[in-house]
């Protein structure tokens, strides 16, 4: 009898402790809180006390916009009539906008632990069985959509997305889906008047430089965007005013620091930032690629550094390939220590006349310790 | 003969005054309450005017749905831009308007019978031809309507109309909350087409409760207000928008129902015959006063 308890009694641990496992399988092992999805503070399996719409929060887990497909199929909803076929949705495309804005949360609102969900997960296809607090599968998706798309499209018409099946295509041109724009251009330069500050009047923002040399990537000053402040197409739609500006430009500089505002307010126009120009020392030719904080470490502080290649790189001997400078040493030359030529960490130009003598010719660069490779 | 009309008079008088002491004594009966209850299973759609986005298929399913000249799919969203503040009509049942026409993309409204839990029409009609049924629709019977328009003119939000252009045969209409068709479980047409669903059908006490949420949940959106809760006694079909819809949308409305004053002074004036009883007596009395100053003149 006693073993018989014993024996239930180990069955009955053993479920619980299988049980367990395999809710931490789920859960316990993703990095979650567990209000993330739970309202109540003790969930149960019959009560789970699911939060409605997390949509406020961003929660759950993320996932990669590369991992999903360009572009999506959706063809869940069937109408009476079969009006419209499927509607391809440029998944990428609204993902790298949305990064301009509150990113993937925008529209994946409930991303529960694992596979990304579809939206008829929660949302119902039937409208008529789906319940008050959560739309049905085409409002969903309609309001997902029609959010932005009303504020800058002139008209909402539903052939925008939806393709008309072949047997409800008119002969007029009009139904045919509007194809996106081509590719968007980046603009240059712009300058920005700003009569109101006493300071100077005149804003020259070198926005190419702003990527090509500072190396920002576009929603480091794109955050917070709204989808008209590109796409503006109502022509009696005003244009968002140019208010102050500041909000893109500081993070990166001291708006509030008065004795800055001359870095950017100017009474004329600016040129473009040259380090060359400025510093005498050329990025274009090694370092065009790195971005001002590789070498200029002190967040905010551009004064002057030490020039010597040193400095920042730690190449010695064996480790440095002279051939990455244009030219390959030749054999003797290559067994040379460095400073055997460039004397005084002075790598421009090498001194030969510790070797050789200089009536002989041998001055750089007529005649050269190697092959020039490039 | 005068001692007859004497006699006539003093039974009168005793009727009057059992009547009189009869109402008093009564309980007071709900002032303009219909004769049957409300179910509180009665149906009833919340309208979010925030996620409205004045596509007008609502206007193209109605119109579709009750046999009407629906035109081109496609041209109704044009018709909110014209600023107009349209009124649900004889030819169209439900409109949609921009509630602001000076700010772009401001809510849009959708307008149609608010289906009354104490419907004024019902009250007012006097051939008994419009009803409130039970799942909350008010509805009416064309073969009893008379015409008389009364309903018109007793409906605080304006809503029945009248087919002027017809000479013969012309009808009310108004929106019927698609009766014939949630009959047969299906939706209410406008309901049904919403892209956004902006519409929910629903009871009306779970409308109420997830009105509230929407509201507690994102209070920055919402006017802290559920349009239809209490207006005229409640309505079937109640809003939720971002501002007061009170002056721009909907008349200022006591919670009182809309019969509930009409009929009170009606059901007053006539309860159990009293007052005109009570004024004929005044009168008789009067007259009888008068009469018997001029035998005395004339005995003179």
């Amino acid at each position: 009898m006693r073993k018989l308890f014993y024996l239930i009694l180990l069955v009955f641990l053993a479920s619980n402790l299988f049980a367990q496992n395999k809710l931490s399988k789920l859960h316990s092992k993703q990095n979650l809180d567990c209000s993330t999805c739970h309202e109540c503070e003790v969930p149960t399996k019959t009560n789970p006390c699911l939060a409605l719409c997390p949509r406020d929060k961003g929660k759950g887990t993320t996932h990669k916009v590369e991992d999903a497909p360009k572009v999506l199929e959706i063809n869940k909803i069937k109408g009476e009539k079969d009006l419209y076929g499927a509607v391809n949705f440029s998944h990428k495309i609204h993902a790298e906008m949305s990064e301009m804005a509150n990113g993937c949360v925008t529209c994946h609102h409930y991303n529960p632990p694992g596979k990304m969900v579809s939206c008829d997960f929660c949302h119902n296809t039937e409208r008529s069985e789906s319940k008050a607090n959560i739309p049905d599968l085409k409002s969903a998706y309609h309001r997902q959509c029609m959010g932005c798309h009303t504020t800058w499209e002139e008209e909402s018409r539903c052939e925008n997305c939806h393709a008309l099946n072949d047997e409800h295509k008119s002969t007029s041109t009009t139904s045919e889906i509007v194809k996106v724009h081509d590719s968007v251009t980046r603009p240059q330069t712009k300058v920005y008047e700003t009569p109101n500050t006493n300071k100077g009047k005149v804003v020259t923002f070198h926005h190419n430089d702003h990527i090509e040399l500072f190396g920002l990537e576009c929603v480091d000053c794109h955050k917070d965007e709204s989808c008209q402040s590109c796409h503006n197409q109502k022509p009696n739609f005003k244009k968002a005013e140019n208010k102050v500006q500041h909000s893109s430009c500081n993070t990166c500089h001291e708006t509030e620091d008065e004795k800055q505002c001359a870095k950017c307010h100017q009474e004329s126009e600016t040129k473009a930032f040259n380090h060359f120009a400025k510093t005498g020392f050329d990025l274009n030719k090694y370092h065009s690629k790195n971005t001002c904080s590789s070498c200029h470490k002190t967040k905010g502080s551009y004064t002057g550094l030490n020039s010597q290649c040193k400095n920042c790189h730690t190449w010695n001997n064996e480790n440095f390939k002279h051939s990455i400078t244009g030219l390959e040493l030749n054999e003797e030359h290559s067994e040379l220590d460095c400073t055997d030529c460039h004397e005084n960490n002075n790598y421009k130009k090498p001194t030969c006349t510790s070797c050789h003598d200089e009536s002989e010719g041998f001055i750089v660069p007529k005649k050269l310790p190697g092959k020039r490779i490039k | 003969m005068s001692q007859n009309r004497r006699d006539f008079l003093k039974t009168f008088a005793a009727i009057g005054t059992t009547a009189a002491t009869l109402t008093a004594v009564t309980p007071n009966i709900a002032k303009g309450s219909s004769r049957r209850e409300l179910s509180i299973d009665r149906k009833g759609v919340l309208v979010d005017t925030t996620v409205c986005i004045g596509c007008g298929k609502c206007e193209w399913a109605c119109k579709t749905a009750h046999n009407m000249e629906a035109g081109n799919f496609d041209d109704y969203s044009s018709q909110l831009t014209d600023g107009s503040q349209r009124r649900p009509s004889e030819n169209a049942l439900t409109v949609v308007n921009q509630i602001d026409t000076s700010i772009m993309n401001s809510d849009k409204v959708k307008l149609q019978c608010m289906h009354c839990d104490h419907p004024a029409c019902e009250s007012a009609c006097i051939v008994s031809a419009i009803t409130k049924q039970e799942n909350g629709a008010v509805t009416w019977d064309t073969d009893k309507c008379i015409g008389c328009r009364y309903c018109m003119v007793a409906c605080p939000f304006q809503i029945p109309a009248f087919e002027y252009q017809k000479a013969l045969d012309p009808k009310i209409v108004k929106c019927d909350f698609c009766y014939d068709r949630t009959k047969e479980g299906k939706l209410p047409a406008c309901v049904e087409i919403c892209p956004v669903g902006a519409l929910t059908y629903g009871t009306r006490e779970e409308l109420l409760i997830e009105a509230k949420r929407r509201i507690s949940k994102d209070p920055d959106k919402y006017f802290d207000h559920v349009f239809g809760e209490y207006e005229v006694g409640g309505t079937s079909w109640l809003y939720l928008a971002e501002n007061n819809l009170v002056n721009k949308v909907f008349p200022k409305l006591g919670t009182n129902t809309a019969p509930g004053v009409s009929e009170s002074i009606q059901h007053g004036l006539f309860a159990y015959f009293v007052p005109p009883v009570a004024l004929y007596a005044l009168l008789g009395g009067v007259m009888w006063l008068s009469k018997n100053k001029d035998k005395n003149e004339g005995g003179h």
